[in-house]
């Protein structure tokens, strides 16, 4: 039974991973257009301490180093001479992809935690007979 | 050997939990226990594993199988990794969804029926006592 509660605490860590990372992702989205702005990402660690149910923490958010998007639009006030200014570094096809995976694993997060649930309420049916 | 079934299938079920909570941790990898079948022994018998004899009567066979070490576990249930064709990413991590899916499928299963087995002695024990349910 303890196993089936750790495993409880294992699936909503993962949930928690997965939703944190939803969030950068429509953090990254809703900063698409904005000048200057660096991609955000978020590690995974696996959690191997005892007494700590959980399977997975996150880490560090760290700020892309890709290269910041050159945008022409010589009207914009932060424009250079050229006409050139920095755009942000979020490719929206990587955030749809990122946002896709995440969804998939935190439903699968929430499937384990749900099956855990359904063995623990049998294993209690079997004594309230 | 209902209890210990149970209990295989509750550690099954934390793993897998646990591999699909790590299922985007860069340099994961997934882990399973041996088969229980594989692993089992029934008490009060040295053959080696694995070794199935169905208990049959004898003084305590209602309290079912003697788990070694203080009833911490089988012996040979420890954590294994598993090695699956194709399921490594480039991050190292090892974990398939699909395939954890199966096993958590599998865990849930060997659990019903453990449970239907305990469920089945617990009203032969009741049907003893003279009075149903």
């Amino acid at each position: 039974m303890s196993d089936l509660l750790t495993s409880m605490v294992a699936a909503s860590s993962g949930m928690e991973a997965q939703s944190s990372r939803l969030r950068l992702v429509s953090e990254n989205l809703a900063n698409v257009d904005t000048p200057g702005f660096r991609r955000k990402t978020i590690s995974f660690e696996e959690v191997h301490r005892q007494g700590d149910a959980r399977a997975v923490a996150t880490g560090k958010i760290f700020l892309s180093e890709a290269e910041l998007e050159r945008v022409y639009d010589p009207a914009h006030p932060m424009a250079g001479e050229d006409g050139f200014h920095d755009g942000s570094n979020v490719d929206l096809m990587i955030e749809i992809a990122d946002a896709r995976e995440a969804r998939r694993t935190y439903e699968a997060n929430l499937r384990m935690f749900d099956q855990s649930r359904g063995m623990i309420n049998g294993l209690f049916d079997l004594l309230r007979r | 050997m209902a209890h210990s079934l149970a209990r295989h299938a509750s550690t099954r079920q934390a793993l897998v939990t646990d591999n699909i909570a790590n299922a985007d941790t860069p340099r994961f990898k997934a882990k399973d226990v041996r088969p229980f079948a594989d692993i089992y022994q029934a008490p009060g018998t040295d053959l080696p594993r694995p070794h199935f004899i169905p208990a049959s009567t004898r003084p305590g066979h209602t309290s079912g199988v003697e788990l070694a070490s203080g009833g911490a576990g089988l012996p040979g249930m420890e954590a294994l990794e598993i090695t699956k064709v194709g399921a490594s990413s480039t991050s190292g991590n090892t974990v398939s969804l699909e395939d954890q899916m199966v096993r958590g499928a599998e865990a849930k299963i060997t659990h019903d029926m453990a449970l239907g087995v305990m469920r089945k002695s617990m009203e032969m024990l009741r049907a003893t006592l003279g009075r149903r349910g």
